[in-house]
């Protein structure tokens, strides 16, 4: 078995995103409820949250972006840059919290107290650009946890897969020029789901071209879809990249149940592509895989998502 | 969305009595497809473009050393001679939409625009025209589409608008199209925003008919020959 982390903090509940807000606080809870009921909570090194060095944010957002997230935070505002981005007094703080969580994981697997490791953490981060907030992420994790690998940990190639069923836009645009980190998406079709890139010939600028890969998958596909395109693209291409850590942006919000998208995959397909992303991280990566979570809004699903998730990297 | 802020002003242009290697070099040094012809005060009296320059060189194939010699050979000639004269010409005060039906009549890849003296005042290609459909459709701001069945009486678009305002989502854009069923339209709503679950519960309560993804667009539209 492997020596498997778990972050969770109730701190990252105090991220208030109001009434009938999808994003909420209970998406955390139920998925902290699946894996304790799982049984599983034993075998997980427990990691706490912890606020953020303000430098490592700035490796990936801009000094006034994270001001001016910080300023709307205090004012009492309800929203930042976006209607969807809902904020409260609490948000600035939380989304410091899940970044200084998140860096603490990985120093925990680069000094090998740890194989692997999930961040159940809020707000999410994948669509955050360098100056913008947008589909209810403030600060990048992912990126940031890349950018902490390889200027703390001198890790040379990231591979970061992204399955959330949204293209994650600022991720991508993040390191679309650096041929060091790869981004390798599937997500529902941008013309058929927010936030509308995500595009095949989307593949990267200048020095990155070949590092950004992107899989629209159309409404109505799934578990079928999904296993060719892992076996037939996604592995051979991150085979090619051999990248030394992966990160996952883990979003189950691709579930069948799950009606922020037209993706038809079942709790099945979905440890069936996290299987594969684990044997790709112990053939390449030593088995050092963190993963961070994006989006999954259904509650009813998302603990048994969890709890099969957490089993994949405890047996990896 | 008039064409006049849509062209490009500085079009280069190239005199009734060069030759095609002329053109030809200007069309390659500047990557244009289309030179508009003009004379010493600038009017409008043609256009040409690179096709009208191969299709009467013996070969499209001619590149690099060879093919400065074998465009010598044809260096006699002139523009005049294989030019479009007193081409389709836009307005500054036409309009994007003038010059969308205006491209899929005339088939060219690029418009003259010139004021009422006939005096060329700029060029718009059709990357030019895509670049603004582009934008009109709303498709550099994040969002997600929906496709909403409506009958074809007034009043509907506003019900929509209005429960979709209600639940606080702003529009990037709105496209309304035929259906294949008599008395229907297709309405497409562009929402700026990735909460889109409340919004088709909303409207499905309200007894709108969502179309299926899949479903969407051409393949039920009256066939166009
Ligand atoms: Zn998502």
């Amino acid at each position: 078995m492997k020596k498997t982390g778990l972050l969770y903090d109730e701190r990252y509940l105090r991220h208030d995103t109001g009434p009938n807000h999808p994003e909420s606080p209970q998406r955390l809870k139920a998925i902290y409820q699946g894996i304790k009921e799982a049984g599983l909570l034993p075998k997980l090194t427990l990691i706490q949250a912890r606020r953020a060095d303000l430098k490592w944010i700035e490796t990936i957002h801009s000094k006034n972006y994270i001001k001016r997230f910080e300023v709307a935070c205090g004012s009492g505002n309800s929203t930042f840059d976006y209607p969807d981005n809902q904020i409260c007094a609490e948000t600035f703080e939380t989304a410091l919290l899940a970044v200084g969580g998140i860096l603490d994981a990985v120093q925990l697997i680069m000094t090998d107290k740890l194989d692997n490791v999930f961040c159940a953490v809020r707000p999410p981060g994948h669509h955050a650009e360098y100056d913008k907030a947008l589909g209810f992420c403030y600060f990048n994790n992912v990126a940031i946890a890349a950018r902490y690998l390889q200027i703390e940990w001198g890790i040379q190639r990231v591979g970061i897969v992204d399955f959330d069923v949204h293209h994650g836009n600022g991720t991508q645009h993040l390191f679309e020029d650096d041929p060091t980190v790869f981004y390798y998406s599937i997500h529902q079709h941008p013309t058929f789901a927010f936030p509308g890139t995500g595009r095949v010939f989307e593949t990267g600028d200048g020095e990155g071209v070949g590092t950004t890969r992107n899989y629209p998958v159309l409404p109505g596909q799934g578990d079928k879809e999904y296993q060719g395109l892992v076996e037939r693209d996604l592995v051979p291409v991150l085979s090619a990249f051999s990248p030394e850590v992966i990160l996952v942006s883990a979003g189950f919000d691709a579930h069948v149940d799950d009606d922020m998208s037209d993706i038809n995959l079942s709790t099945q397909g979905y440890s069936r592509i996290m299987q594969r992303i684990a044997a790709l991280a112990a053939l390449y990566s030593d088995g050092r895989l963190i993963s961070v979570l994006e989006g999954g809004y259904c509650l009813k699903r998302l603990p048994e998502l969890a709890a099969n998730h957490v089993n994949i990297l405890l047996n990896a | 969305m008039f064409i006049s802020k849509i062209m490009s002003r500085n079009a280069v242009t190239i005199d009734i009595n060069a030759d095609i290697s002329q053109a030809r070099e200007i069309m390659s040094e500047n990557n244009f497809r289309h030179l508009p012809v003009v004379d010493d005060s600038n009017f409008l009296i043609g256009i040409v473009t690179d096709r009208d320059i191969r299709s009467v060189l013996p070969s499209s194939h001619i590149t690099g050393d060879n093919g400065m010699e074998v465009l010598k050979r044809f260096s006699g000639i002139k523009i005049k001679d294989i030019m479009t004269k007193n081409p389709v010409a836009l307005s500054p005060l036409d309009t994007l939409q003038d010059a969308l039906i205006l491209l899929q009549k005339e088939r060219f890849g690029a418009f003259p625009v010139i004021d009422e003296q006939k005096k060329l005042i700029g060029i718009v290609s059709v990357r030019d025209l895509l670049r603004e459909f582009i934008n009109v459709l709303g498709l550099e701001e994040p969002g997600t589409l929906l496709c909403i069945i409506v009958e074809n009486k007034l009043g509907q678009m506003k019900k929509i608008v209005d429960a979709i305002t209600e639940e606080h989502v702003s529009f990037g854009s709105v496209l309304v199209s035929r259906y294949w069923e008599k008395g229907k339209r297709a309405v497409f709503p562009y929402l700026l925003t990735q909460n889109i679950a409340p919004v088709k519960r909303k409207l499905k309560k309200m007894g709108y008919t969502l179309l299926d993804p899949m479903d969407w667009y051409m393949d039920h539209l009256p066939q166009n020959d």
